[in-house]
């Protein structure tokens, strides 16, 4: 269902926003984003721009002086598209190109957190090589499902914060709980302009000062909690459950690699957008952070009734 | 729009040593009307980068003109070639920042950097993400091929081992997708400059599966009775 | 100065009748009697050195820093009013991160130091802002074509921005220049560079004018990884040892 959004003025035809668009352009910041642009369509346009019928809007232009280029005039509004007229604006109304589950627990040294590496298309499985782990800060690892192209937005974000840290060189650096904080409100603040991050983020890492792990994870609309450990998508249904029964705080690195391993493969079982190929991260306070080349896992199809699959029942199996 | 002109379109990228293969077909069609049958998907957006386009050709052509745009301005300020990475990254942000209104463009970006002597393929599928690759595809195309280059690429091919590659993907797709056909465009991008080649007609298109033998006795006879 | 006063030195909206701008020539004796700042441009890096009197007993060590970033991979040494040389660097920081943001990689020197220069250059038009009181010495090693090339870049209060091997502001600007002249900064490392800094900062210190200073130094080098930091403790440590003990040579 589409929530209904303020509309445009009026006076405004759709066709008109093509102009708004290329009116801000001495004013608006260098990188356009979204935002900004369906923000100042109502405040700039009004005044040069209504006609009366919302049609004919190049007629009524005033001469453009000459602007230096500007990259925010790149920003076609929604409202050129196919859209019919007085539609509301539209922003994401699905994914495109997505990652699956993000599995992570916490265990005596800190956190481990797990993914494949498929960006799937649809059910395609197109893009066997993406990162939907990476290093957010120091001591802080930000995994992603979800739309993949949202999640490299918003690993830019990242690294645009930690890069700020390492400029500054005052010894201040994000903790994970702060990068958690930083998520929630970027998550949340763009499902209230309702055009959402199409994301499920899972934020793990460790405390320097304190030694102390932290696991939170945070969707779209901005829900978020943490927990000892956590998951998105299809991993909420198939590897939690194991978590509960089996995951300790204080459990050992080989346990908790041998519980997230157990987790992955019921998840590439039972998940068709999911692909054999993955990857583990871990954040310690003994040895910081890491994240491990690509692996596969074994898998198992020998079991009786897979072989002989009429031997117990008449029918199709 | 019931019958927007679209490129419907197979295209294909890959890297090889030494430089990159990129190639196209030439059909566009309005609704079941080819509405073009000898097009160009293969759009220089630099020097040495070009932008592959598929899905919506008005779209995509927009695309184009923008960062050609961008292209100019940047190299006239920073006076050197702009770098293929930095071209697919305007490629990716004009795809990202208009989601919605670019929902039906689908593009590769592929070149060569003298500077680094890398060559260079980038996938920008709709939604604006950005996957650098050792070889992509996309296009209506694509989808019956992905196990042909699965199977066939190989890393470090020579130039013509990448040339046939590229050419016997489309002429694959072409086969059978009714969105693609035409002819086979392909430009190669190295060190020595930009080659183009074209595979057009019934000698130099492959054909496959039940089409294959009755193209070879089309030929046949047609040159027995030239003889 | 005949021109002086003469009522053409109190905007910089105005030309004196010889056609000079006051106010921006002002503005550069905020620079020049600033401590003495070094750039050298060398071989594999650059070095950035700073003569920063101690203001207090009481000053923290250390603190209130005229090395600043601006990018990961760029440093800004500043000379002049501190809190002009700290908007520069800021709006430095700003473009650089729309650069990355925009373009998906580190702005080039030369274009940052062109932009700096025009904000600067900004602030000689209007009648209802100030010159700015800062010069800054902008290094950087942008990547091109897999290999590292050092940059180093002054941009002045009126506008005005130079590329140099190497360059010196502040008060002892003169002497320290003459020291730089006599290195051969195209065959000296980094690391040598360092050293060459120090050396040049300790020698140039007018001792009998100037109570006691602190030697602030960062570099971008192959040591850094090609990031722009701060020297480190015991190199510096070293550094200004080895400087000490040449001037103790030369003075006997």
């Amino acid at each position: 269902m589409q929530p209904s959004l303020p509309s445009h003025h009026p006076l405004l035809g759709p066709d008109t926003a093509i102009l708004a668009a290329q009116q801000q352009s001495a004013s608006a910041s260098f990188f356009h984003n979204q935002r900004t642009n369906t923000a100042h369509q109502d405040a700039n346009s009004n005044a040069v721009l209504a006609p009366a019928s919302g049609a004919m809007p190049f007629t009524v232009a005033p001469p453009q002086a000459h602007a230096p280029f500007d990259a925010g005039a790149l920003a076609f509004d929604a409202a050129i598209t196919n859209a019919p007229p007085g539609a509301p604006n539209k922003h994401t109304t699905y994914p495109y190109v997505t990652g699956t589950s993000v599995l992570a627990i916490k265990y005596k040294d800190g956190i481990m957190m797990a993914a494949d590496t498929l960006g799937a298309y649809g059910a395609t499985k197109r893009y066997k090589s993406i990162s939907r782990i990476v290093p957010a800060a120091p001591t802080t690892l930000v995994g992603a499902g979800g739309e993949i192209s949202d999640f490299q937005y918003i690993s830019k974000l990242l690294t645009e914060l930690n890069d700020n840290d390492v400029i500054r060189d005052d010894g201040v650096v994000l903790k994970p709980r702060e990068v958690f904080a930083y998520l929630q409100r970027v998550m949340y603040n763009r499902r209230n302009k309702f055009d959402p991050l199409w994301n499920s983020l899972v934020v793990g890492g460790v405390d320097q000062a304190t030694g102390e792990a932290f696991l939170g994870t945070c969707s779209m609309i901005g829900v978020s909690y943490t927990d000892s450990h956590v998951a998105t998508g299809f991993g909420n249904h198939l590897a939690r459950p194991l978590f509960r029964n089996e995951q300790r705080d204080d459990m050992t690195e080989q346990e908790a690699r041998a519980l997230l391993e157990k987790a992955l493969r019921v998840c590439y079982y039972r998940d068709k957008n999911s692909i054999n190929k993955f990857v583990i991260g871990t954040v310690t306070k003994e040895s910081g952070m890491k994240v491990s080349e690509p692996f596969s896992l074994s898998t198992e199809w020998g079991y009786d009734a897979f072989v002989h699959p009429t031997k117990h029942a008449l029918g199709s199996w | 729009m019931p019958h927007a002109v679209s490129t419907g379109t197979t295209i294909v990228a890959v890297e090889y040593a030494g430089g990159v293969v990129i190639g196209a077909d030439s059909r566009v069609s309005t609704g079941t009307y080819i509405s073009n049958r000898a097009s160009d998907k293969i759009t220089p957006l630099s020097d040495n980068a070009f932008l592959l386009r598929s899905g919506s050709a008005a779209d995509t052509q927009l695309v184009s003109d923008y960062v050609r745009h961008m292209v100019h301005q940047h190299e006239s300020q920073l006076q050197r070639p702009i770098d293929v990475p930095t071209v697919a990254n305007l490629v990716m942000q004009i795809g990202y920042n208009n989601k919605n209104a670019l929902s039906a463009a689908a593009m590769l970006v592929a070149g060569y950097d003298a500077a680094t002597r890398q060559g260079h393929v980038y996938a920008v599928p709709i939604g604006g993400t950005m996957v650098r690759q050792k070889y992509a595809i996309d296009g209506s195309g694509s989808i019956f091929i992905y196990g042909y280059c699965d199977s066939e690429y190989k890393d470090d091919m020579t130039r013509e081992e990448a040339e046939s590659f590229v050419a016997e993907a489309i002429a694959l797709a072409m086969s059978t997708d009714g969105s693609s056909g035409g002819v086979v465009r392909l430009v190669t991008v190295n060190e020595d400059g930009i080659f183009r080649r074209l595979h057009a007609g019934d000698k130099s298109v492959p054909r496959f599966g039940e089409e294959k033998d009755v193209h070879k006795d089309l030929t046949d006879k047609a040159n027995a009775m030239q003889t | 100065m005949s021109s002086v006063g003469a009522g053409y030195d109190l905007s910089s909206t105005t030309f004196s009748p010889d056609g000079r701008v006051f106010q921006v020539e002002y503005a550069q004796k905020a620079v020049d009697n600033s401590g003495t700042v070094l750039g050298l441009r060398v071989r594999d890096g650059v070095v950035l050195a700073i003569e920063k009197p101690v203001i207090s007993k009481l000053a923290v060590p250390g603190a209130n820093r005229r090395i600043l970033s601006a990018d990961r991979s760029v440093g800004m040494a500043g000379a002049g009013l501190a809190a002009d040389c700290r908007m520069v660097v800021n709006r430095a920081r700003g473009e650089c991160q729309n650069y990355k943001h925009f373009y998906g990689s580190a702005m080039p020197t030369e274009v940052l130091a062109e932009r700096i220069a025009s904000y600067v250059h900004l602030f000689t038009l209007y009648w209802s802002v100030r010159p700015c009181g800062a010069s800054t010495l902008v290094a950087g090693c942008d990547q091109s074509g897999g290999e590292r090339t050092p940059q180093l870049y002054l941009v002045e209060p009126n506008g005005v921005v130079q590329r140099f091997y190497g360059t010196a502001l502040g008060k002892a600007r003169q002497s320290a220049k003459s020291e730089i002249e006599k290195l051969d900064l195209s065959s000296m490392s980094a690391k040598e560079a360092v050293k060459a800094a120090a050396k040049i900062i300790y020698q140039v210190h007018d001792e009998s004018k100037d109570k006691q200073f602190e030697l602030e130094m960062t570099w971008i080098a192959p040591e850094t990884d090609y990031e722009h930091r701060r020297v480190p403790a015991d190199m510096l440590a070293e550094a200004e040892a080895e400087a000490k003990a040449a001037i103790e040579a030369m003075d006997e």
